[in-house]
């Protein structure tokens, strides 16, 4: 009886182990999330208030986030005129996806969240200040759309940065937490 | 009272060792030390062996000894003027110390402790252990905070509500916890990854300090934290104990509960206990500001039911843990630049207020564990013990902010999650103590398997499996007790990913194989003082964060590379410890020499890696041999009857080999000295107490250059109050202790907490702790 009961229950435990050992759940492995969008791309599309036909525009692409190499540089450089001024859309996309996942939709839609900061290299003879404004009371800008003021010839970094501030939006750009933070080069001739 | 008190722990005892035991070999020397609850000596008190017609009178220092006594089971009575009355039963199959208890007569509300019996396997590692008051001065607080009043240890933090506990530098996947015989096995890999574990479960914790892989298995490199919870009654009966804390800062709330009783007749030998703790949080405040999104919540219930059937006790447990802890919101880095206008700002950015609520970014945990287990008692007193286990431990991370997408069902699920399920095997034979020898074998086996979900990347999944056989011999010889034991350990580990422009699945198998000793040696040269010196391995396989982790390490803000090569770390642990117990004097002292060789850890790299979010420092996992030396040390002096004053010193000493270099996030030095006024009674109440105490924690001088990102705090100084007492109340037994830390609102960061870089630590903190058994 002693005996009987004891492997029982051991017998018992070994198919509850075996049981659960064996639905190996762990094989499956999930599949990246097709609506899940990452920032690859930050773009910056520039028209002249003066002159329609002048758009130049420059882009910073790193497709694979795991990834330890440089990212893709090479149309980085943004081309403007001196003494100019320029309507500047600022785009986050994903350009992983096909077709491209737009995050600046998102952006916009979480708007009193977010807060897109420049910081422009001394040297380089530009100004920028946001035209657009979000829904807080009283309205705080955004900075996806922007007006660029060009000075005299020169050239140096533009520093974009995507704030994330939930609930902590004030204006400024240091609270909250940072999802992009690229390094355009600006070449004003 | 008194009554109520024998029901409950008299039978704890007789579960332990069953009275009937025939061998007769009478050259035993059972000896001891009977002491208040204040630790003082009695002298005077009139012990005598019931059976044997056996008495003495213990001596000044209050010991007693009792030579020549047979193996088997001896009833111990303890009588003196003015303390109440007391017996215990005990087994006596080789040399016997006894440390009993009493309490004073008029309010017969004392509690019988032995400490003679060891559990634990091991017995001439470093060990100590929280329990009774001092465990109850703890209640409320995570488990990491919970020992760090023990020397040697220290808690590793990520903010209020997440800490872990570390031994002699060691933490994480190196500490090994051991709930109620289990294996805790969850997702102790990330330092911000607190143990799953209710404190409330366990009435005593022990901590093994040192290599104690040859009992317990891989992983215990820096220690093993054992759980223990009270034995269920055996007796019929139907008691309990209730919680309720409230602590000021963070308005903390604590209730805990425990009901547990057992049957006669048809249904003798069947007892049952459940427990539940609900804990609440909200923020919680620095001297200057309150810390955005510190609130936790907790809920937690355990069941377990126990059946003696002749020389078989079977025994089913099952347990549940659930939190959500918030996130400190100042402490959002996603970038080094981020995190670099964060740590120069003197305070945190965001704004500063009260409240419960919880928003992102937060982390949930829950973790369920069933145990069954049988046990059968041989005529010999040899046991047989066969654990099954079964865990789940689920973890969802939420990070600051929503994932991009317009699919609604993705916005709301977590950016991180960890499903880990475990099921273990271990079964065991104890030997009885024949001729001065006795030992335990074992073979232990256990197999995991990890899911990953959310949606952003961080470990592959995985299935392991794991088995150890292991011999531990003790011999007894007088005033010397020696202990060896010999361990094999087996891992096979595969890991599944996809190709991630393929989508192909694809696995990589590794298996890993290691042998692990221990030995070591107790000489008491007298009643008072003893000498232990052991030497012991321990090894740990490298985690699978440490193999695949490729990305931004978003709490450190750097980016961290594995390396799927890594061997398994081996440690090679030396200690010696001290142990003197005098009239008035007390002193432990432990000191180590652990070398861990292939030491896995996260090398800075001298470039760094651009990615969307901003450039981040590229660390790789690496190898290199180090060692860690240190010294705890414990002291008590008791200038009167009344008034004691004590002291303990952490020192931890980390160092790199390979590199010429010391280990970082090492504690730095710990100094804690206390007086206590201990008063006999004051009106109604029992054994009230008055403890100060100054805690100084000096800066950490030993870092590594360029590795961090902000130098060590400044050293600093606390002044914690704690008082009690007991109080009968509603003809059941009411403790009351108050407990203020930080007494001076000092504004001060610690270097093992990870928050240091965004905020100052915790102002003061007034906790009220009410503890009703009935």
């Amino acid at each position: 009886m002693k005996k009987k009961s004891f492997l029982l229950f051991t017998t018992s435990i070994l198919i509850l182990i075996f049981w659960g050992s064996c639905k190996k759940e762990e094989q499956a492995v999930a599949a990246p999330q097709p609506d899940n969008e990452f920032i690859t791309t930050v773009q910056l599309k520039a028209t002249n208030t003066v002159d329609a036909t002048d758009t130049p525009s420059a882009k910073w692409v790193k497709l694979n986030p795991a990834d330890t190499a440089a990212p893709d540089l090479s149309h980085a450089t943004l081309s403007l005129k001196k003494n100019a001024s320029y309507n500047v859309q600022v785009k986050f996309l994903d350009e992983s996806k096909t077709p491209v996942g737009d995050i600046t939709q998102e952006v916009l839609t979480r708007a009193n969240y977010h807060l897109v900061c420049f910081n422009v290299a001394s040297g380089l003879s530009l100004t920028v200040s946001p035209t657009d404004h979000d829904t807080n009371v009283p309205a705080l800008p955004i900075g996806l759309s922007n007006l660029f003021s060009t000075n005299t010839v020169s050239s140096g970094h533009l520093e974009v940065l995507l704030h994330h501030q939930p609930n902590v939006k004030n204006g400024d750009c240091a609270p909250g937490s940072i999802d992009a933070d690229v390094n355009f080069t600006v070449t004003i001739n | 009272m008194g009554r109520f008190i024998n029901a409950m722990v008299l039978p704890a005892i007789f579960a332990v060792f069953p009275v009937a035991v025939k061998a007769q070999d009478c050259k035993y020397l059972v000896h001891g030390v009977v002491i208040d609850k204040g630790h003082h000596p009695i002298p005077g008190v009139f012990v005598h062996l019931v059976n044997d017609s056996l008495g003495t009178a213990t001596d000044t220092s209050g010991s007693f000894t009792f030579p020549n006594i047979c193996s088997g089971s001896h009833t111990i009575a303890c009588e003196s003027i003015g303390y109440k009355k007391i017996s215990l039963t005990t087994d006596v199959t080789a040399d016997k110390f006894l440390t009993i208890t009493m309490s004073n007569d008029e309010n017969e509300l004392g509690e019988v402790v032995i400490s003679g019996e060891k559990k634990h396997v091991l017995q001439t590692v470093t060990t100590q252990e929280i329990k009774g008051l001092a465990l109850l001065q703890t209640r409320g607080e995570t488990l990491g905070e919970t020992l760090k009043e023990m020397p040697g240890m220290n808690s590793i933090q990520t903010g209020p509500g997440l800490s872990k506990p570390v031994i002699h530098g060691l933490h994480s996947n190196r500490v090994l916890l051991i709930n109620d015989g289990i294996r805790q096995e969850g997702q102790q890999w990330g330092s911000d990854h607190a143990p799953e574990i209710d404190p409330f479960v366990a009435n005593k914790i022990t901590v093994v300090k040192g290599a104690a892989s040859v009992r317990y298995g891989a992983d215990a490199i820096g220690g093993v934290v054992l759980l223990e919870p009270d034995d269920l009654p055996t007796e019929k009966s139907l008691n309990g104990n209730i919680y309720a804390i409230a602590a000021s800062n963070g308005h903390a709330g604590t209730v805990s509960g425990t009901l547990q009783g057992a049957f006669d007749k048809k249904l003798e030998g069947l007892s049952w206990r459940v427990q539940g703790t609900l804990k609440e949080a909200g923020n919680f405040y620095t001297p200057n500001y309150y810390l955005i999104n510190t609130g936790l919540k907790e809920g937690d219930f355990s069941g377990n039911v126990t059946y003696k059937w002749k020389h078989v006790n079977f025994n089913l447990y099952y347990s549940q843990y659930n939190t959500e802890t918030g996130i400190f919101a100042g402490a959002e880095s996603s970038s080094p630049k981020d995190l670099a206008e964060k740590i120069a700002s003197s305070r945190p950015l965001v704004p500063s207020y009260f409240s419960y609520d919880i928003n992102r970014s937060y982390q949930t945990v829950a973790h369920d564990l069933l145990k069954a287990s049988v046990n059968y008692k041989f005529a010999n007193n040899s046991k047989l013990d066969l654990i099954f286990g079964r865990q789940k431990d689920l973890r969802q991370e939420y990070d600051a902010g929503l994932p991009y997408t317009t699919n609604l069902d993705l916005l709301n699920k977590p950016q991180l999650s960890f499903k880990l399920v475990t099921h273990s095997l271990d079964l065991i034979y104890t030997s009885a103590i024949k001729n001065g020898f006795s030992g335990s074998v074992g073979i232990t086996g256990n197999t995991s398997g990890n899911v990953f979900g959310g949606i952003r990347y961080l470990i592959p999944n995985f299935r392991d499996y794991n088995a150890g056989a292991f011999a531990i011999e003790r011999y007894n010889y007088k005033k010397f007790t020696f202990e060896g034991g010999l361990r094999y350990d087996y891992r096979w580990l595969r890991v599944y990913q996809r190709n991630p422009t393929t989508l192909a699945l694809y696995n990589t198998t590794y298996s890993y194989q290691n042998v692990t000793g221990t030995i070591g040696a107790t000489y008491r040269y007298n009643a008072h003082l003893n000498f232990t010196g052991n030497i012991g391995t321990a090894w740990r396989a490298p985690s699978i964060n440490e193999m695949y982790i490729n990305g931004e390490h978003f709490s450190s803000a750097s980016y961290e590379v594995g390396d799927s090569t890594l061997k398994s770390e081996r440690s090679v642990n030396t200690s010696l410890s001290v142990n003197y117990t005098g009239n008035k004097f007390r002193l432990i002292a432990d000191m180590y020499y652990n070398k861990i060789g292939n030491y896995i850890y996260s090398q800075p790299q001298m470039r760094s890696v651009t990615l969307v979010s901003g450039t981040y420092p590229l660390f790789q996992y690496t190898q290199n041999n180090v060692n860690i030396k240190g010294i705890d040390l414990s002291m008590q002096y008791d200038l009167t009857s009344h008034l004691s004053i004590q002291s303990k010193t952490t020192i931890v000493l980390g160092y790199n080999e390979s590199i010429h270099d010391y280990l970082i996030y090492m504690p730095a030095n710990r100094f804690e000295n206390g007086v206590t006024y201990q008063f006999h009674k004051i009106w109604k109440l029992n054994e009230p107490y008055l403890t100060v105490e100054q805690l100084t924690i000096s800066k950490q001088d030993r870092v590594p250059p360029n590795v961090d990102f902000a130098p060590p705090p400044a050293g600093y100084t606390l002044i914690n109050v704690n008082a009690g007492f007991t109080a009968p109340f509603f003809h059941h037994l009411l403790t009351v202790n108050i407990g203020v830390t930080n007494i001076g609102n000092t504004a001060y960061r610690d270097y093992l907490n990870h928050f240091r870089y965004y905020a100052d630590d915790l102002g003061s903190n007034y906790v009220l702790r009410l503890k009703y058994s009935f």
